[in-house]
């Protein structure tokens, strides 16, 4: 039925003396109208590329001819690929670490910008900016020049006389130039973390500061407790992101996960693996390994949350 | 058969999906190619051939290539407007994903540029035609470079031209360090060394003798080949032994020691920024290794004129290594609705002097002889200084490469990967030799 001849007879029936009832049906076609487009892409973008790549995650696949069925092979070879530790590794490295750092670094400038600063939206907006760049293929070119041997940062410490070395081209300090750039997108976890700051309730911090509590015994005491649930949230999201960044690895690396593997993210070599090497079955596994970690990582999360979050209701 | 078929379907729409996202993320031109392609109905059918058809090619390179290429194809579709020709680019490193993956969307592009280390997948994987079946004149091709786009039997690609792996030298930095230059057909890999050494010793801080060549395979095996052993065996395996390769890392990280090139990070940073950003392209460098093809590209980012010279140690041992590598292939899908017209397309390409007058050398020094004679007024100074490189190195080589066998496209990604660990000092060049061996030999299915 089409959307016209639907929306007439909506008309239609609303001179009628049934209307209430009508309305009711003519709404649950409506919502079911607007509901296709999500449904669809539900269906096409998400679950039906999740079913192929199950499918494809047990055969040998290479693109160009036919998949055929290997069972477990591609399961097992992952247990043998020192390159696919190596990658488990910097994807590790990278998630506890930049994350924890990300996280303090947003909660802290939450609590600056919650004292009700003037043009307060000003700075919000300021500090959420490289939440909306930081995974763009530019801002990971800017990345590339700042921390380049000529880059920006080395200009800086010429200055001081400390003569640096190419940030991005080095494997020591590679993955740490990655880590500084997620850490600086911690605009998104702000606002939240803002946002659950307001919800605390100004009585608390009054009755705590008769009872003599000073600023951090407030902090530790009233904030923290009650920003949990919050900072629980933001975790749960900034590690799965963080586990499956690609793009800024992808273009800072130049696609190689260079210098000699060190910044080779996981997501980055199950691409190698499928688009560079044809081996798509094999990239199709660790796709899913990939699900099994994450959704592991994040039932661990849940567990552990009931000994730290407080939920205050 | 049944199930088979809705696998078939199954895996088939997936990937689709997933080349509808590739396509939206490169720059495909098919929008862009709109205005000379949609326009034949105006008359163009009157040709008395019938129906219109449309092929598309795709390519890969600069957007000078994607200029030319466009106009080629323009110049094709004026002589047969019954055919129309969409155009389908992205840079190198987009390309090949964007091509496996609209192969597996069973939308292969009727026409495609290949090259060697990828064209034997797709010939062996039955993606390319058999192009001796068809309507393609080779007869201007020199026999041996027609060989080289022969797999199993079939003629899967015809090459574009030919390009060797050479030395780029700055004649300006020589004199500058009060270096002679050296007799490329009698220096040896020690005079390189050493050569390379005094040029940074004599024009000191941030210039340096040569870039860093470790991160191609290309000139490891000519190292190898001229001490009678090679990168890939005819059998398809490898053929070179473990002490060689370690050698030839040995030799780089000499020259590293010396000074005579970057350190680690510099060198990275260095090759990750092509011809620009080459040592020789910023004046800060005597030689480097490259392919002739890309001597016009280096000269214009150094601002002069470059030359081009053998590898060293060409006459060091008991023969030569340097050798004709085709530049590209054009290939036909073997699933294409109008395998005429894209044989016609292709004929075009390889056989029109017009073309040729359009590709010039940007493809590769043409392997069609009537079309280089032909074309050969029009090139310039330093087009023509690399085809008489290639003209005098012709009697000397000795013999061609076999074909890389199939794999081969993984060992680019793991010689760039090794050689940094020698950059760093993280591997022994005998450790780098043992793990490139057994790496690269896995890839290629020893």
């Amino acid at each position: 039925m089409s959307v016209v001849s639907e929306l007439r007879g909506m008309g239609g029936k609303k001179r009628g003396k049934r209307q209430p009832s009508a309305m009711r049906k003519g709404d649950g076609k409506a919502a079911a109208i607007f509901l296709a487009p999500w449904f669809i892409g539900l269906f096409l973008i998400t679950a039906g590329p999740m079913i192929a790549s199950a499918y494809l995650s047990f055969t040998d696949y290479s693109l160009l001819a036919p998949p055929e069925w290997i069972g477990f092979d591609n399961y097992t070879r992952m247990f043998e690929d020192p390159r696919l530790i190596n990658s488990l590794k910097v994807t590790f490295l990278y998630v506890f670490i930049s994350v924890p750092l990300q996280l303090a670094m947003a909660l802290a400038l939450a609590l600056v910008l919650d004292r009700g600063l003037r043009g307060l939206p000003i700075y919000r907006s300021i500090y959420y900016l490289p939440s909306l760049l930081g995974g763009s293929v530019a801002i990971a070119l800017l990345w590339r020049q700042v921390f380049g041997a000529d880059g920006l940062v080395n200009s800086v410490l010429s200055v001081f006389g400390i003569e640096g070395e190419g940030w991005v081209s080095h494997p020591d300090y590679a993955l740490g130039t990655l880590m500084v750039l997620n850490v600086w997108t911690f605009g998104a976890p702000m606002i939240i973390f803002l946002a659950g700051l307001r919800q605390i309730p100004q009585m608390y911090y009054e009755a705590a500061s008769i009872d003599g509590a000073g600023k951090w015994r407030q902090f530790r005491s009233v904030t923290i407790p009650l920003l949990t649930p919050i900072i629980f949230f933001n975790l749960i999201l900034q590690l799965i992101g963080a586990f499956q960044t690609f793009t800024q690895a992808y273009v800072v690396s130049g696609g190689t996960g260079g210098p000699a593997d060190s910044t080779m993210f996981y997501t980055l070599y199950l691409y190698q693996k499928g688009f560079a090497s044809l081996d798509m079955g094999y990239a199709s596994a660790m796709a899913w390994l990939l699900l099994a970690i994450i959704a592991g990582m994040t039932a661990v999360n849940f567990l552990a949350s009931k000994y730290w979050v407080f939920y205050n209701d | 058969m049944i199930t088979s078929m809705r696998k078939r379907t199954m895996w088939r729409a997936g990937a689709v999906l997933a080349a509808g996202a590739l396509a939206l993320a490169a720059c495909s031109s098919d929008s862009g190619s709109d205005d000379p392609s949609d326009e034949p109905t105006d008359g163009g059918t009157d040709s008395g051939s019938g129906e219109q058809v449309e092929i598309r090619f795709s390519w890969w390179g600069s957007d000078e290539r994607h200029t030319l290429t466009q106009e080629v194809i323009d110049l094709f579709m004026e002589e047969n407007p019954d055919i129309s020709v969409v155009a389908d680019f992205t840079d190198w490193g987009g390309y090949w994903d964007k091509l496996a993956t609209t192969v597996a969307g069973g939308d292969t592009p009727d026409v495609m540029t290949q090259e060697e280390r990828y064209l034997t997948d797709y010939a062996n994987r039955g993606v390319v035609a058999d192009m001796s079946t068809l309507d393609i004149d080779t007869s201007m091709i020199d026999p041996s470079v027609l060989q080289s786009g022969t797999i199993g039997g079939q003629l899967a690609g015809i090459a574009t031209g030919i390009n060797a792996y050479a030395i780029v030298a700055d004649p300006q930095m020589f004199e500058d360090a009060g270096v002679e230059m050296p007799d490329d057909t009698t220096w040896t890999w020690d005079d390189f060394k050493e050569i390379a050494a005094q040029i940074s010793d004599a024009l000191g801080d941030g210039v340096y003798g040569v870039q860093d060549y470790g991160g191609n395979e290309a000139g490891f095996n000519i190292y190898a080949r001229q001490q009678g052993e090679s990168l890939y065996t005819e059998d398809g395996t490898l053929g070179y032994s473990d002490e060689t390769l370690a050698q030839w890392w040995q030799d780089l990280v000499d020259l590293r020691e010396s000074g005579a090139m970057p350190d680690g990070a510099r060198s990275v940073e260095i090759a990750e920024g092509g011809p620009e950003q080459s040592l020789l392209g910023t004046n800060t460098g005597a030689m480097g290794m490259w392919w002739t093809n890309q001597l016009g590209a280096i000269s214009s980012a150094a601002g002069r004129d470059l030359v081009l010279l053998r590898l060293p140690g060409e006459s060091e041992h008991e023969r030569t290594g340097m050798y004709f590598k085709p530049a590209m292939f054009y290939s036909i899908s073997a699933e294409t609705e109008h395998p005429e017209a894209a044989a016609k397309f292709v004929d075009f390409l390889v056989n029109s002097p017009e073309a040729g007058a359009l590709i010039l050398s940007d493809r590769g020094l043409n392997i069609n002889t009537a079309v280089r004679e032909a074309v050969s007024g029009q090139l310039d100074p330093l087009e023509v200084q690399a085809a008489e490189f290639l003209a005098e190195l012709e009697s000397e080589i000795v013999d061609g490469p076999p074909a890389p066998p199939t794999g081969a496209a993984d060992v680019p990604e793991i010689t760039g990967r090794i050689n940094q660990e020698v950059l760093f000092d993280t591997m022994s060049p005998a450790d780098a030799a043992a793990q490139f061996t057994s790496e690269a030999g896995a890839a290629i299915g020893q």
